[in-house]
């Protein structure tokens, strides 16, 4: 054993102390690369949040200009979507999935580094817009056409270009870590680990994954289509030359709508692992939360056209993806109920992974409900497009995905890097961005019932308007102090060295990314117990206590 | 604890004050007070989907509060363990179909409010009218060929069937107060109605991001009585085109006055008062040094573009000074 792993990490200067970060194909350190480059982009980001929030404060501010507004806004969508969510999960994904199902790395560790240096190169492309001929692209993060086209009154220059540029480097990235992860849990689960026995958090990255494969070419396709209207002549979204706008909608939200998927599904999972572990307690109906992800997967290719209520496709495509819609309120419904039921009679400790995951049911099942208001199509007439919306999917995208990300950061962080964060000030972090978020989010279903649309660089009405938006843009300053919080408490505990050491599972967790040590080695683990049931380490602290008796 | 407790009672006052500030002025809480059968049929959809919603949302929420008091841990270790209760068959098919249940119930009223949020009343004979919209405005062609510009007037009462179209890029016609939203796709015809059922002005904006101007692009829809509806198509329409030309669309980007803001300044331009080559950029757009500019009168007639020449002409160009520069 010895000589194999000075064999990975054979002298010279790829053993240095960044250069081995740069030529690794270990997963636990790519994971790890693609979280914090994700933390990065999140808080680029959310600056951008703050800036738009800035420009929203009052009536008729002059904060940014209406040109750099819809730059802002295009790139904070494109950046929270892409560069954030979507690579995260891959990140944990990375870190976790090998470890849960007791394997020695991903099934293909150089593509899963290429994976992520391709995400690295598309987020800087991305943010290379800024620096376009004619500013970066501000066709909103759909970029529908002809807003998005070539025309001087549309989107001359190259910021549009580089956005789709960005794109397919991203997808191409996208695909060959599903691809990665896919061939990992099918083919690499340790001895004893079924189906059936598997973490709920693989589980969401096998869906995760397959959605990816399934979901990204669309957007691939519909981004190639516009880059040669672009630069090439053609005319797929030029209505004059027989081009068509639905097309570009249909494609782009037959992407866009399991993309959201993409995104909560691993949240999900995590909140799954975080729930029983502080509960003191399995899953409750482990097959119907591992189903119901399926379930999910499957009717969210189905339920695009909900984004379209507005293009006048006709009551009987309204009607269908009216009921498709609802019928994906059904497994997620399922999971609600089974997380509630896991807590019942149990011992819930308040450490800061289950307060995020509690955060998250809150806030996520308000999300879901609103989401109702908005598959009932008649009653989308009214809401599509307002602020609403945008209220209703930070409900699921920040108040669900980001908090159980958070919850995920507070649970893994000891086993990534062996210290403990501050249970204080991950208190702090929770609280603030729980407040934070609800007054800056709150509001804004308010001022879409009210009439405001979402996109608008300002606006001239006083009263109702200007209160709604104001609380909300200082909820959006607390939300941006707590995440502050939490980056004070990464430098507290790591660069000032004050987070505690952990043994291998502090949390007295069930799966097995515990059972070796924090942090891992490079190879992972010495030796893996025969897995028995989905709660692999439980069975050997049971086994341990026995024995000791 | 004491803490917890503090900030659990500053997150209830701030939530306590915006409810407060909304239930004082009703705003927010429901769409905005309907004046068309549409859109007072949607508010009750709404309002039926507030109420089954609401259900959910006590049960859930409720259960998680009280499970979050009722089963914290109370210094209990964490190797104490709660029952090691695997599932319950029973009880997951019952919130399986439960919610089954409920969102049929609210598919079944959505499809119940359909046909009278989406059709108007058979009986009535619709006046059609055509909306335009147009980087960044909204353009309204009567059944008499009249036009007018960002303002649409209607007859009290009367049931108007919207043809709505765009050639540039996608916008989006909404006035709250009369129904929902319809999207004005270049290369498509979409339809929507409505019938005010009071006589007064609603406002409204395109909801589809637009380009730069986009929230400047309002809309506002003006009913009064039959017989000043006719005065208006009938003389006034074409009598203030050039006013409303020049003020709807021009003055957003060129200024009140012509003497530029986002577009150039114009008020000293000999082309602005110059029929043929205004037509010419006017139709097909611009794209100078200075920036481009769309082709706001793509659909323009002449008689239009005439009406506009003459109101800049008196109202806003400003010739250049003649001969040069005077000491």
């Amino acid at each position: 054993m010895a000589t194999r792993s000075e064999a990975v990490y054979p002298v010279g200067w790829k053993s240095g102390r960044v250069a081995s970060w740069l030529v690794t194909v270990d997963h636990k350190r790519i994971g790890i690369m693609y979280i914090a480059t994700s933390i990065f982009f999140f808080a680029l980001g959310g600056l951008l949040a703050i800036l738009m929030r800035a420009q929203l404060a009052g009536p008729g501010e002059h904060f940014l200009t209406k040109n750099s507004y819809n730059e802002v806004m295009t790139m904070h969508g494109t950046t929270m979507v892409f560069l954030v969510v979507v690579p995260i999960m891959a990140g944990f994904g990375n870190f976790l999935v090998p470890l849960m199902i007791g394997a020695r790395d991903m099934a293909f560790p150089r593509l899963n580094a290429l994976s992520y240096w391709l995400f690295l190169l598309g987020g800087i492309v991305l943010w290379l817009s800024w620096f376009a001929k004619g500013g970066a692209a501000h066709a909103g993060w759909w970029s529908y056409p002809t807003l998005s086209e070539a025309m001087p009154w549309a989107s001359p220059g190259h910021g549009q270009d580089y956005w789709i540029l960005a794109i397919h480097i991203l997808t191409l990235s996208s695909i060959l870590g599903a691809i990665n992860f896919i061939v990992t849990i099918h083919h690499m689960r340790t001895p004893g680990m079924t189906w059936m026995r598997m973490p709920l958090f693989v589980w969401a990255m096998e869906t995760y994954s397959i959605l990816l494969v399934l979901a990204m070419p669309a957007i691939s396709a519909a981004v190639t289509l516009l880059l040669l209207d672009r630069q090439a002549g053609t005319h797929f979204f030029i209505p004059g030359h027989g081009g068509s706008l639905l097309l570009y909608q249909h494609m782009f939200w037959f992407f866009g709508h399991p993309e959201v998927y993409i995104m909560v599904l691993p949240a999900f999972g995590m909140i799954s692992e975080i729930l029983p572990v502080f509960s003191r307690k399995p899953i409750f109906g482990y097959k119907a939360v591992a189903f119901s992800t399926l379930a999910i997967a499957f009717f969210s290719m189905l339920v695009w056209a909900h984004h379209m209520f507005t293009t006048g496709m006709g009551i009987g495509l309204d009607g269908f993806f009216m009921i498709s819609s609802m019928v994906i309120a059904v497994p997620t419904g399922i999971k609600i109920f089974n997380w509630l039921a896991t807590m019942w009679r149990g011992n819930l400790i308040f450490d800061s992974p289950l307060l995020f995951s509690l955060g998250f049911l809150a806030l996520f099942t308000f999300g879901g409900l609103t989401g109702i208001f908005l598959a009932a199509f008649p009653v989308d007439w009214q809401l599509n497009d307002s602020y609403f919306i945008v209220a209703h999917f930070h409900y699921v995208a920040f108040g669900g995905i980001v908090f159980a990300l958070f919850g995920g950061l507070y649970y893994w962080w000891p086993k990534m890097f062996g210290r403990m964060l501050d249970e204080r000030l991950a208190k702090w972090n929770f609280w603030l961005m729980f407040i934070g978020f609800n007054m800056t989010f709150l509001p804004m279903h308010m001022l879409g019932l009210l009439g405001m649309p979402r996109r608008v660089y300002t606006y001239h009405h006083g009263g109702l308007w200007a209160i709604y938006n104001g609380i909300s843009t200082a909820g959006g300053v607390l939300t941006a102090i707590g995440v502050a919080v939490f980056v004070a408490n990464i430098w507290i505990t790591h660069v000032l060295r004050k987070g505690a050491r952990v043994g291998n599972d502090p949390w007295l967790a069930d799966t097995l990314e515990w059972y070796t040590t924090s942090p891992p080695p490079p190879h992972n683990f010495d030796s893996v117990p025969y897995v028995t049931s989905a709660r692999p380490l439980r069975d050997l602290r049971r086994r341990l206590a026995e024995e000791a008796t | 604890m004491r803490r917890k407790l503090s900030t659990f009672v500053i997150a209830v006052l701030v939530a306590l004050a915006t409810a407060g500030v909304a239930a004082a002025t009703n705003g927010g809480l429901t769409p905005v007070q309907p004046e068309s059968p549409n859109a007072s049929h949607t508010v009750t959809a709404y309002w039926v989907i507030v109420g089954f919603t609401a259900v959910i949302f006590f049960l859930v929420e409720g259960l998680l509060v009280a499970f979050i008091w009722k089963y914290r841990s109370r210094g209990r270790g964490r190797d104490v363990e709660g029952p090691q209760v695997h599932g319950h068959s029973r009880l997951e098919v019952i919130w399986t179909v439960i919610p089954v249940l409920i969102l049929s119930a609210i598919a079944v009223v959505v499809f119940f409010q359909l046909p009278k949020i989406d059709a108007a009343p058979a009986s009535a004979h619709p006046i059609h009218i055509t909306v335009e919209g147009h980087q960044f405005y909204w353009q309204f062609d009567y059944p008499n060929k009249t036009r007018s510009i960002n303002t649409l007037y209607v007859p009290v009462g009367a049931v108007v069937d919207l043809k709505v179209v765009a050639t540039d890029v996608i916008h989006s016609w909404w006035i709250p107060a009369l129904g929902g939203k319809i999207q004005a796709i270049p290369g498509r015809v979409n339809h929507t109605w409505f019938m005010a059922e009071k006589a007064g002005a609603y406002e409204g904006q395109c909801a589809e991001l637009c380009g730069v101007y986009h929230a400047s692009m309002t809309a506002r829809v003006v009913a009064e009585s039959q017989a000043a509806y006719d005065a208006y198509i009938g003389a006034q329409a074409a009598a203030t085109i050039g006013k409303q030309e020049w003020s709807g669309v021009c003055a957003t980007c060129h200024g009140n006055l012509g003497q530029g803001g986002y577009g150039p300044n114009i008020a000293t331009n000999a082309t602005v008062v110059q029929v043929t080559g205004l037509t010419a950029i006017l139709r097909n757009g611009f794209d100078g040094p200075t920036g481009a500019m769309p082709p706001v009168g793509d659909t323009w007639n002449s008689t239009q573009i005439k009406a506009l020449v003459a109101y800049v002409k008196k109202n806003v160009y400003k010739a250049a000074p003649v001969g040069g520069t005077t000491p």
